[in-house]
């Protein structure tokens, strides 16, 4: 793959993002909220419960690719002032979702790291623009894509010049119809070896169900993932989209006990046989 | 026409009758300091029954007649409520008119066009009080209200410390994405010099902020924001596309509140102003009165003054009635000429 001048791993130190005290690529981040923010309320006690669970950073989509056009299409501007708000009330930097390239000078006066959803892995002029931007990227893997192309989408932002980028596997479309997506966990170690990014897993869309989130989060771990994205909602039969895969708050609590536990396990194991692929 | 488009102008129409008769309240309230007692005031405003007149028939001429009697029973009961008034310099939503409201938000704050307007009437009787900018940390010294102070008569009551906090507004119902022109005072643009760039929004000075998100509600070019106070956000209905758009945080100005009358409670602050001989020293001798009391200088300003030599402002820290404070009054008296304290009071921080 020569190239990919800037995605490609060829000997690079591993990236570290800095996102306010936050370091993604060093230790596990757990990123968690709401799939949309609906209301004041639904996210500012979404946040302080996730926070007080453990989790580092906020999610919240404010502008929501549907599949419909008639589902919620996210609050918008009033999203991103809520999300704003929750980031201050509990010292969580937040990653929002952007769909639009006139959005994302706007998105970043409000959130810390701009997520591009799967839908639009290969939105280039949505890339570039995001590329130029001075915030982090959160890049989704395409449903449909190869690992090669989603470098490829990776090159373009980085070579508008943001060299921050974190990836997400998310699950990919198979033959398989009981889970939403299938995870294809394997490429957290393929990325690392063709990547020098950061990669993180989204459990909740790759499942689509809230009982295999908790086994594919540990699994995570175990593969060598930095972090995970959970959709938690403090109501969520309440929620106006994707209720069917939300954690309650008690769930993601108990999901993060277990996982704060495989995380130091993990430690001891890396001392143990100095692997050097591993987290400090 | 479209629906949406008629109810556009109905609301811009409501919106325009409530700015009248705010402005018609604040020119009654005016009105009752000039004249001699408040029924002749009154007397004053029943000409506007008149009004009826210009009127093109579609309307009853009783509902006028309706409408002037509620007008003046309303306009009646505010002058009857003896509210105070503080005269600021802008439009309704100006930072001096935030200033105002967070020194004393009982009192009704009246706008001025100059800062000459607020002494020349603050002395005449019309307003009980006055606010003005006197310093900013990022754009400096307030020259034209320093020339007014030294030159006034009136007394220093309260001061004002204001954190400065830009919002960008634009009108209700507008995308933020098809914003590329911002309109305010060029301090303002200039102190979000960067977020503009960052969004690629076009700056373009007006005569005020205040003024430019009246002009935003009142009469909007396409495409338009304004840079503005989160009140004028409210007073003008537009809507906060972001708050907090200064570049830098530490953005504040200091405003200090004039009065005919001296303060008589205790303050924590004392104004002086005063001139020297134009010798070696002189200056540094007054400041060594302050100096060797260990009394907290926290401001020294210089100013040239009309018989061409210098005035200078001093603040310090205590009351005019502490011992140590009273002794270096009377030193610094002998020491200089033109000697005045200005007042003695206390300053209100806000965030």
């Amino acid at each position: 793959m020569e190239s990919l001048k800037l995605a490609a791993r060829n000997g690079r130190e591993r990236t570290v993002i800095k996102v306010k005290d936050v370091e993604i690529g060093k230790g596990f981040v757990v990123i968690a909220g709401p799939c949309s923010v609906e209301s004041e309320e639904q996210m500012l006690i979404t946040a302080q419960k996730v926070k007080e669970a453990g989790a580092t950073m906020l999610r919240g989509g404010a502008f929501k690719p549907r599949t419909s056009p008639y589902s919620f299409q996210g609050l918008g501007l009033q999203g991103l002032k809520i999300l704003e708000k929750a980031s201050k009330a509990t010292g969580l930097p937040v990653v929002t979702e952007v769909v639009d390239p006139r959005d994302v000078s706007w998105v970043c006066e409000y959130a810390d790291v701009l997520q591009i959803g799967t839908r639009n892995m290969q939105n280039f002029a949505l890339l570039k623009e995001v590329g130029k931007a001075n915030k982090p990227v959160l890049l989704k893997r395409g449903m449909y894509s190869s690992l090669k192309e989603w470098l490829y989408s990776i090159e373009y932002i980085l070579s508008e010049g943001n060299p921050n980028v974190i990836l997400c596997e998310r699950g990919i479309r198979t033959f398989e119809t009981y889970t939403r997506n299938t995870l294809d966990l394997s490429a957290v170690p393929a990325m690392k070896e063709l990547s020098h990014l950061p990669i993180i897993i989204d459990p909740s869309h790759a499942t689509g169900k809230p009982s295999l989130i908790e086994p594919m989060s540990l699994a995570a771990v175990s593969a060598g993932a930095d972090g995970i994205i959970v959709e938690v909602h403090y109501k969520p039969e309440e929620a106006l989209s994707d209720k069917e895969q939300a954690l309650t708050p008690e769930q993601f609590d108990l999901m993060m006990r277990k996982i704060r536990r495989l995380v130091a396990f993990h430690h001891q194991l890396e001392k143990e046989f100095n692997h050097h692929e591993f987290h400090e | 026409m479209k629906i949406e488009d008629l109810r556009k102008k109905l609301s811009k129409i409501d919106y325009q009758l409530i700015k009248l008769l705010d402005a018609r309240m604040e020119l009654v309230l005016k009105l009752r300091r000039l004249k001699k007692n408040t029924t002749e005031a009154i007397e004053e405003m029943n000409l506007a029954g008149d009004l009826q007149k210009l009127s093109q028939g579609l309307i009853d001429p009783e509902f006028y007649r309706k409408f002037y009697q509620e007008v003046l029973t309303e306009g009646k009961r505010i002058l009857d409520s003896d509210y105070k008034l503080i005269a600021f310099q802008g439009e309704h939503g100006a930072y001096s008119e935030v200033a105002a409201r967070v020194w004393d938000d009982s009192l009704i704050p009246i706008p001025c066009t100059e800062f000459t307007e607020i002494f020349e009437e603050l002395e005449a009787g019309i307003y009980d009080y006055g606010i003005v900018p006197v310093e900013n940390n990022t754009g400096g010294v307030v020259n034209k209200v320093n020339q007014l102070i030294l030159n006034t008569k009136l007394y220093v009551v309260g001061a004002v410390e204001l954190h400065i906090h830009h919002c960008l507004l634009a009108p209700q119902g507008c995308d933020y994405r098809e914003l590329h022109a911002v309109y305010s005072h060029t301090q303002a643009l200039e102190q979000c010099r960067q977020f503009l760039a960052r969004n690629k929004l076009q700056p373009i000075p007006y005569y005020d902020t205040a003024g430019a998100a009246k002009m935003l509600a009142e009469d909007p070019p396409p495409s338009s924001a304004a840079i503005a106070s989160k009140l004028a956000a409210e007073l003008y209905n537009l809507e906060i596309i972001k708050e907090n758009i200064e570049d830098f945080d530490q953005n504040i100005t200091r405003f200090l509140v004039f009065s005919r009358q001296p303060n008589k409670e205790k303050g924590q602050k004392c104004s002086i102003v005063f001139s020297t001989a134009h010798k070696a020293g002189t200056l540094f001798r007054v400041l060594e009165v302050f100096a060797k009391r260990k009394i907290n200088l926290t401001r020294i300003e210089s100013l040239p003054n009309l018989q061409g030599s210098f005035a200078f402002f001093l603040d310090f820290e205590g009351d005019q009635h502490d011992s140590k404070i009273k002794e270096a009054l009377e030193e610094a008296k002998k020491l200089t000429t033109d000697f005045r304290l200005m007042g003695c009071y206390n300053e209100k921080k806000a965030e």
